[in-house]
């Protein structure tokens, strides 16, 4: 019974990241993936990884951008690598994001920098307590399957 | 899964390509890798991962067996990816994937550039996973399938154009494997071309990177092409025409690409010419106005070759006639059941039989060393059935194309023989014209074509097929007649049979031919009896060549010409015409053949250069026992010196024939000639 509510609970979690444009169908393809293809625990890890990555690459652009001449070139490099792995994801929002930080690397503008960074933290930051909350369900329903078999 | 289960599946798996194809994602990001990894596996693929590319390069290095393929991401902290993709181009054959999140033209272009068979675009799809495959099968029969470029244009491409190099350049089979020989060439080709796309592929890495780009001017494309030619297209090799260029700054790599590309233009240039003819023999359908239209087309379409080929082959002889031969049975619009293709000594044969006719053109005959070197023959046969109303009307086309190289020369021999309705019930009338000129272009590179045009009307019906017979080009021996022997004639057969014959009828048109030309000796004998099954094509030794039509329909034709040009001394040249003809027609036939011959012969050292225009006109009326034979010169255009030391002359002389007796002969010797020219 609390199985079917936290499953209920994850569907409507699932479908509003979807509706509020942060995942896209290349999360909704790992999904399936993973349902269909008998790898449980794919989209978790993968997950997983973009969020220690994302985190990480988020970092390293802060830290970047404090320089007090800023390599713009490499804060492009890392805001193509979140960009990718957003993209591999499918974190929609953050992936539109890093086009538009992207554009202020190019135009090397610090402070166009720093407030693409603010937004791609807080979409970032966003998505991650989405993909946690997520996690967490997916690890309560884990704990109730074996249960019922 | 256990690693030894993993190998287990892995090796069921190597059964049943692309299932478990061996491949290596390299990507920095742990999502994306992650991500791949798992669609690859997805896709039933075996898959090796690494997020950094030193790794990568490091595990091909080892082992460069263990994969078939390889995905990469394009930016990576510790190698760019192209370089990757560089270096796996340089030093391993394996298509290499890229991937990348950035999808701007200029970085999917660089990436294509640098060798990349592919690049797809972050997020990868699974569809776009499944069929990567493709890749490994492409790089792995990719060289096979270029080796298996049609076959037949390999074998028709001109062994040798220069004529100043043709000897020991020419491939060779014995001329009286009539049989086999295609087989044989055909693995000779595939040989040799397997041979040639190593080397090119060994050299043309498609990776090498920025390699200064070689503007293949006018000047350098024309040297290319005078190298391939003289080394023949079948066995130029990057390195040797490189080494016959002598163009500095210019790579084995460029040579290769540029060849790589030569031959594809070839073989578009075939493509899209038989593809034509074959539209035009379309429309032809079963209507013999509009087979003539095909022929018609059939020219159009040889002057479009030729034409074309002069464009892009300049100076030198291209045997382009054997490219006609899927033209010509295009033209037909029967699917030709058996092609044949043969290389044998100095000739390459080519043999196309249409279904009906099972016969054989075999090229026997023994050739003298220093003459013909290179001869090219192309047969194309087919054959048109027509029922129209009791009658039947099988057409059988010849076309017979050959391009000889000797010594400097080059001559195409292509015949067109008809068949001549072979069962006439009613009254029919047959209207045979044939055609044959030999053309001699230039001194230097003697190209003689004789076009052969045959005309059959069965009542209604007119079928008219005309081809150039480039023939016999042959250089008299090099000693005697030092330098070259020019014989170019145009003849011209043209016979009309109308034939009220109620019962079965058939006509046998022989021609015999043969041309002599003292010591030096060409000689060619083509029997074409379209029902014996036997017909040989002869260019034996001695300066003979025989050519022989048999034809067989509600006529017998047997015509002989005996072209003999002797020369004993390089100041002493005769040429010995003797045309024989035959007649031979059962019930009340009436025929007209018109032959016209042009004959050119042109020696350095005793600067002999006849040249004889012979139009015969045989008409025999069988119901009326009256033959009118006519042999008239209508104009010597040159001088003949009755020395016989030179004549360069013109000999035109229209014989008109009208006999009883079935047979009839002509023998035009040296003192015919020289009567014939005193005539004028």
């Amino acid at each position: 019974m609390a199985a079917a509510a936290l499953r209920d609970q994850l569907t409507a979690l699932l479908s509003s990241m979807f509706t509020q444009g942060l995942v896209d169908e290349q999360f909704q393809q790992l999904q399936m993936l993973q349902d269909e293809g008998g790898t449980p625990g794919f989209v978790s890890e993968v997950v997983t990884l973009f969020c220690d990555d994302a985190d990480r690459i988020i970092n390293e652009i802060a830290s970047l951008l404090e320089q007090p001449v800023v390599n713009f070139d490499k804060v492009d490099a890392y805001v193509h690598q979140l960009k990718g792995s957003s993209a591999s994801v499918g974190a929609q929002k953050v992936k539109f994001t890093c086009m538009q930080f992207r554009q202020f690397c190019q135009d090397k503008s610090r402070e166009g920098c720093l407030m693409a960074l603010a937004v791609v933290r807080n979409d970032f930051y966003d998505l991650r307590n989405k993909f946690q909350t997520m996690l967490q369900l997916e690890q309560q329903i884990q704990a109730y399957d074996p249960k019922q078999q | 899964m256990r690693p030894e289960e993993r190998k287990g599946v892995v090796a069921r798996r190597r059964d049943q390509f692309p299932v478990g194809m061996r491949g290596l994602a390299v990507d920095d990001d742990p999502v994306c890798l992650k991500v791949l990894e798992t669609l690859l596996l997805r896709c039933q693929y075996h898959v090796t991962t690494t997020n950094q590319a030193a790794i990568a390069l490091k595990m091909l290095r080892e082992n460069r067996d263990m994969f078939d393929l390889v995905i990469s991401d394009v930016h990576m902290p510790d190698m760019d990816g192209f370089k990757l993709l560089e270096l796996v181009g340089l030093e391993m054959d394996l298509p290499v994937i890229m991937l990348s999140v950035n999808g701007e033209t200029k970085t999917v272009l660089k990436g294509i550039t640098h060798g990349a068979c592919d690049y797809l675009l972050k997020p990868v799809r699974i569809e776009e996973l499944r069929n990567i495959w493709q890749h490994v099968i492409r790089r792995k029969f990719g060289n096979r399938d270029r080796g298996n470029i049609d076959i037949y244009e390999e074998c028709n491409k001109p062994p040798n154009a220069d004529s100043d190099h043709v000897h020991g350049h020419v491939s060779c089979v014995s001329p009286d494997q009539s049989g086999r020989p295609s087989k044989k060439r055909k693995e000779y080709c595939s040989e040799e071309e397997d041979e040639g796309e190593g080397n090119t592929q060994e050299i043309d890495d498609p990776s090498a990177p920025k390699k200064p780009r070689v503007v293949w001017s006018v000047e350098l494309h024309r040297k290319f092409v005078a190298a391939v030619n003289q080394l023949g297209i079948d066995k130029a090799v990057p390195k040797r025409i490189l080494e016959l260029m002598n163009v500095e700054k210019l790579t084995r790599e460029n040579v290769a690409s540029h060849l790589q590309k030569y031959r594809l233009y070839l073989k578009r240039l075939s493509a899209v010419a038989s593809q034509q003819v074959s539209i035009v023999a379309a429309l032809g359908g079963r209507d013999p106005f509009l087979h003539m239209g095909a022929f018609e087309g059939l020219q159009g379409y040889q002057a479009f070759t030729s034409s074309s080929a002069l464009s892009s082959f300049t100076s030198h002889g291209l045997l382009n006639s054997p490219r006609n031969n899927p033209a010509s049975l295009g033209t037909q619009g029967v699917p030709a059941s058996k092609s044949i293709q043969t290389v044998n000594g100095s000739h390459t044969l080519s043999h196309s039989i249409s279904d009906a006719n099972k016969y054989n053109i075999s090229l026997p005959g023994s050739q003298h060393g220093n003459l013909g070197q290179g001869l090219a023959t192309s047969l194309g046969q087919t054959q048109m059935q027509q029922k129209w109303i009791h009658e039947e009307t099988d057409d059988l086309s010849t076309i017979l194309s050959g391009n000889v190289l000797a010594n400097g020369m080059s001559s195409t021999l292509q015949n067109v023989s008809p068949l001549l309705p072979q069962e006439l019930v009613e009254c029919t009338q047959a209207k045979i014209g044939t055609q044959p000129s030999v053309r001699t272009t230039s001194v230097n590179s003697e190209h003689l074509e004789r076009p052969v045009g045959v005309s059959s009307s069965l009542l209604d019906s007119h079928v008219s097929q005309q081809s150039t017979v480039p023939l016999s080009g042959f250089s008299a021996s090099g000693l005697l007649i030092h330098g070259s022997f020019n014989n170019s004639c145009p003849t011209k057969l043209g016979g009309t049979s109308s034939a009220c014959a109620p019962a079965r009828s058939s006509n046998d048109l022989m021609v015999a031919r043969e041309t002599k030309a003292g010591a030096s000796s060409f000689g060619g004998t083509m029997l074409l009896p379209p029902d014996m099954e036997q017909k040989y094509l002869n260019f034996g030794g001695g300066n003979d060549f025989k050519q022989k039509l048999d034809e067989r329909g509600a006529d017998n034709l047997i015509f002989d010409w005996n072209s003999v040009a002797s020369s004993q001394l390089p100041s002493n040249i005769g040429a010995h015409h003797s045309v024989s003809q035959r007649w031979n027609n059962s019930n009340s036939n009436r025929s007209n053949i018109g032959a016209r011959m042009i004959g050119q012969t042109s020696s350095n050292a005793s600067t002999v250069m006849p040249q004889m225009k012979t139009d015969l006109f045989i008409s025999g009326d069988m119901l009326m026992p009256k033959n009118v034979s006519d042999l008239s010169i209508p104009k010597l255009q040159s001088e003949l010196s009755s020395s016989s030391c030179s004549f360069d002359g013109l000999l035109n002389s229209i014989v008109k024939v009208e006999k009883d007796d079935v047979t009839f002969s002509d023998d035009l010797g040296c003192g015919d000639f020289y009567s014939l020219g005193a005539c004028i």
